[in-house]
């Protein structure tokens, strides 16, 4: 048993090793991402630079000025309540629908700068909420705007999500927007060109939509599953990376059980602990940055809407964002972490 | 981002809590293995009731963690109500019996269910992805925590091993 245990600690460590180099990885290709959207954007550019460097640091005051334009937008939405397909249902849409102003998601505000005007960023903002209300927004921006790039589907319960695809390129969108149909029926789907527009088959294509949307957030969330494709390959990653999280723990908790023989976790350990999960700000010249990996929205549920599928690796180690005491401690701790 | 440290330390906070629970109901001396499981219990019920029971998972997760500890007041005064109601489910699927997959899809939507708690009884796939998805998010956390707490338990271990050695 001994040996199984130093054969795991050896893999959890090489996990950490590359994690870590993966982090810097990850922290240059940001910042490398960050110069480039810079300088690709025409208009609002400063706007954008704030949202990318939010989404690649951990800094509050960046979150909070660069929302705050959207704050008033978002504040007039409120909390949504889904009448889904049941109790466990509703309480997941519920969580999921609420948008926090603070919290905006990345991409829907890139998308949202890309596009032209104000109205878009309303339409951007308002695919969050429910059909009812959904319709009545629509109404409204309708008259205001010619045409919409995005298909939209208003069915009830976990539909309600955000609908872009977070294209990037705007000849794309133009050529959408010349061959929108406007529909005004209960069912808010918009045909591209040379499609069919029967009741069916939107539906149909509506629902297509809907699984493949899960299929890419689950990417973003699960490393390693771009390569993959076809449900039954991200299925396969899912599988392993749950199981994979599941043995982590099991070791952890057999790792913790060898180091403490009281079943108890030191009262000073404990205060440390939570110093460092209070102090959130990460300074970039550190070499442990916490990684904003999967937003959450207030409550601590899955934003689903809100995952930039911009990210590719996600890391593994934990960060340092700690006083100045502790933070040599523990990254001595974790660097040379070798039995 | 915020939010990502506030579950970790919520997480904490119950972890605590419950590994306290734990403590005064079970009697020592334990052995390694006993101690592991009673960690892990721990860790499981505090971070299912982290998510504090609107999902299927973390309910699933409470019910499942109540059967194995013979403290049943503590598991229920973590989460009340859900917690029977999710248990009566689980156990009347699985009196029904298992039905084999057909495709390739359907043996992995069948795996992930049973990876995944509570899953066997959510229908829908979608939901299921959902679920999942949300319960990855949760483990993770776990996982960076519990990493922590062992990091600097094998630092402090080293440096009260320093002292007692000069």
């Amino acid at each position: 048993m001994l040996e199984g245990l130093v054969s795991q600690e050896s893999l959890s460590l090489n996990s950490m090793d590359m994690s870590v180099l993966e982090r810097l990885k990850w922290v240059q290709q940001q910042q490398q991402q960050l110069q480039q959207v810079v300088y690709q954007s025409s208009n609002n550019s400063h706007e954008l630079l704030q949202i990318l460097q939010f989404h690649g640091s951990n800094n509050d005051d960046l979150l909070q000025s660069s929302f705050s334009p959207f704050q008033m937008l978002g504040s007039g939405f409120g909390p949504n309540y889904n009448i889904g397909f049941g109790p466990p249902h509703e309480a997941m849409d519920e969580c999921i629908s609420r948008t926090s102003s603070c919290h905006m998601e990345p991409v829907d505000t890139i998308e949202v700068l890309l596009k032209t005007g104000e109205e878009n960023r309303a339409i951007a903002l308002k695919n969050k909420r429910n059909p009812e209300v959904k319709t009545r927004g629509e109404e409204k921006t309708e008259k205001k705007i010619k045409v919409e790039a995005e298909t939209e589907s208003s069915m009830k319960g976990k539909s309600n999500m955000r609908n872009t695809e977070a294209s990037s390129d705007t000849s794309k969108e133009t050529s959408k927007k010349a061959s929108e149909i406007q529909k005004l029926d209960y069912i808010h789907v918009r045909a591209r060109r040379g499609q069919a527009t029967d009741r069916h088959s939107l539906a149909e294509r509506a629902r297509r939509e809907k699984i493949s949307k899960k299929m890419k957030y689950l990417q973003d969330i699960v490393p390693g599953c771009n390569k993959v494709t076809g449900k039954a390959g991200m299925l396969d990653e899912i599988i392993n990376y749950v199981q994979c999280l599941q043995r982590q723990v099991e070791f952890l908790s057999m790792k913790l059980a060898v180091l403490n023989p009281e079943l108890e976790l030191a009262v000073e350990d404990v205060s440390v602990k939570q110093a460092y999960f209070t102090n959130v700000v990460a300074s970039k010249q550190s070499i442990m940055v916490d990684v904003p990996l999967f937003p959450l929205d207030q409550q601590g549920s899955l934003d689903l809407s809100a995952i930039n599928p911009n990210q590719t690796t996600s890391i593994e180690a934990p960060s340092a964002s700690w006083e100045t005491q502790s933070q040599s401690l523990y990254n001595t701790s974790s660097l040379g972490f070798q039995y | 981002m915020n939010t990502y440290n506030m579950v970790k330390q919520r997480f904490i906070k119950k972890w605590i809590n419950t590994l306290h629970m734990l403590d005064s109901s079970i009697e020592h001396p334990l052995n390694v293995t006993e101690r592991k499981n009673a960690i892990r219990l721990s860790s499981d019920l505090a971070i299912a009731a982290t998510r504090s029971g609107s999902t299927v998972w973390s309910r699933a997760l409470i019910s499942r963690s109540g059967n194995k500890t013979t403290n049943k007041p503590m598991a229920r005064r973590i989460l009340k109500k859900a917690r029977n109601r999710m248990k009566n489910r689980c156990n009347t699927l699985r009196r029904n019996g298992n039905f084999t997959a057909k495709s390739g899809t359907r043996k992995r939507t069948d795996l992930l269910k049973s990876l995944v708690p509570g899953g066997e009884v959510i229908d829908d796939k979608d939901y299921l992805i959902r679920e999942t998805l949300d319960y990855i998010v949760y483990l993770r956390a776990q996982v960076d925590v519990m990493r922590t707490v062992a990091a600097i338990d094998l630092v402090t271990g080293n440096l009260t091993n320093d002292r007692r050695n000069k």
